[in-house]
């Protein structure tokens, strides 16, 4: 073979401007690190920790994805059977875990959106049927999709009383004057517990987006 | 007026009209403050999904049946060792599909890595820590390296192997390799410049122990190399090298 037909490669995507400010790392984060490092190693315990931590996430995601959900059942579990088989591909950090079990996912629901466009054009039997109709735009609705549902995960795991706090705040839309006469504290720490969630969000969310390039 | 502080900025995200004037000019002014309120106050906008809905529990049974059976397909990741990529008749000329292609820089590199090896024999030479390769005793360090980047003399930390029968084990004990998001994927680049095979990954951390058999070391497989590998399904080396050193 000449050297000449050495694949081209796309240019270089990392190593762009990272923006997280002053970091908390949450108890959270190492034992994410460490469940990680297991699967890595063949830990199948680790595989069914990871499971019952990002399966509801892998599920909603595929659900919502694919409308359907006996298909989302077998992605999901597509998905996880995938991840143990290239665990070795996993470089082990806090983000790159639910980052990687996305982008399996998505994988996933674009086979069986490929699936259901060849059966689709079987049926129709049209010759000209215009190919995949809106990929670009399903691409960008899923990634809005997997991002608000790793922004509820992270709120979902934040400790109480900030969890509520942001539920309050943000799901049930109500003013920080209500929230502190709801949860019995004083106004300013309540204020500062949705800026300081807010950053926390913004954070995890920042770091799969990173993983995810 | 340096950058305003996140705490700051999350305020402004949560309510404009709550916010000190002097921090709202500051991001008015700011790309990199007024792009960090962007994005909070795109978190703020992405809260609000519904609850998560989890699987029923036959897929986890399903999931964990598949993993348990001890079926094709999931032999390369026993014990945690990184599979050794097939490397029979790498040298040759029947390997099939694009792994086959040698990259131009690798080519092109064949000074450099000359040079670099030379530097490396130098510094072991120098005091290194690293026992003397003599013995060839099963489970002796028969080779080491200091790797080094690139584009400077900053060490990367160190490579070493150790025979056993016709089995090298080849550690890496690589530094600072950086941030730079991806994989760490390690290779060994032939020493005529032209042959490369990848030997697997840095699963965890900057630490890795790799299983080569002996004859690739006795065809000149030994130049360590550490690349960064994005996530783009493309199994050739990225060429971008974090560290390298030549086993000796």
């Amino acid at each position: 073979m000449s050297r000449t037909a050495f694949p081209t490669r796309r240019p270089q995507r990392y190593g762009g401007a990272v923006v997280t400010g002053a970091r908390e790392f949450e108890d959270g984060q190492d034992d994410v690190l460490s469940v990680a490092s297991r699967l890595v190693a063949g830990d199948e315990a680790a595989l069914e920790e990871i499971y019952d931590r990002w399966s509801a996430l892998v599920h909603t995601f595929a659900l919502r994805a694919l409308q359907d959900a006996h298909d989302a059942e077998d992605v999901t579990q597509q998905v996880f059977v995938a991840a143990w088989r290239s665990r070795h591909t996993l470089t082990p950090s806090p983000a790159a875990l639910p980052a990687w079990l996305i982008g399996i996912a998505r994988h996933k629901v674009a086979d069986v959106r490929a699936a259901r466009a060849r059966d689709a054009q079987r049926v129709a039997a049209v010759a000209s049927l215009p190919d995949a109709p809106g990929a670009a735009g399903q691409q960008s609705d899923d990634q809005g999709v997997a991002e608000r549902l790793v922004v509820r995960q992270a709120v979902d795991e934040l400790a109480d009383p900030r969890r509520t706090i942001l539920f309050l705040a943000f799901w049930e839309e109500r003013s920080h004057t209500e929230i502190a006469e709801t949860v019995g504290l004083p106004l300013g720490t309540v204020k500062s517990h949705v800026r300081r969630g807010l950053i926390q969000l913004h954070q995890t969310l920042e770091g799969v987006r990173r993983e995810s390039r | 007026m340096s950058h305003v502080e996140l705490d700051h900025l999350a305020a402004l995200a949560l309510d404009p009209a709550d916010a000190d004037p002097g921090v709202r000019r500051h991001v008015e002014s700011c790309e990199e403050c007024s792009a960090l309120l962007a994005a909070l106050s795109d978190v703020r906008r992405l809260a609000g999904a519904a609850p998560l809905v989890p699987a029923p529990a036959r897929v986890r049974e399903q999931v964990l049946a598949h993993v348990r059976e001890p079926s094709t397909g999931d032999a390369e990741g026993a014990g945690g060792v990184p599979e050794p990529l097939p490397i029979s008749g790498r040298g040759g000329s029947t390997a099939p599909g694009k792994r086959r292609g040698i990259p131009l820089w690798v080519a092109g590199l064949a000074a450099a890595v000359a040079l670099l090896a030379g530097l490396g024999i130098g510094r072991m030479a120098g005091g290194g820590t690293e026992e003397a390769p003599e013995a060839v005793d099963p489970g002796t360090v028969v080779a080491a390296a200091d790797l080094t980047a690139l584009d400077s003399d900053a060490s990367r930390g160190e490579a070493s192997a150790v025979r056993t029968d016709d089995v090298v084990t080849v550690r890496v004990s690589a530094s600072d390799l950086g941030d730079q998001a991806g994989v760490h994927e390690v290779w060994l680049i032939n020493v005529d410049g032209e042959r490369m095979v990848s030997i697997g990954l840095l699963a965890s951390g900057d630490d890795g122990e790799f299983e080569i058999p002996m004859g690739l070391i006795e065809e000149g497989y030994r130049i360590v190399d550490i690349s960064v590998e994005p996530d783009d399904g493309d199994p050739t080396h990225s060429g971008v090298s974090l560290a390298r050193g030549e086993l000796a």
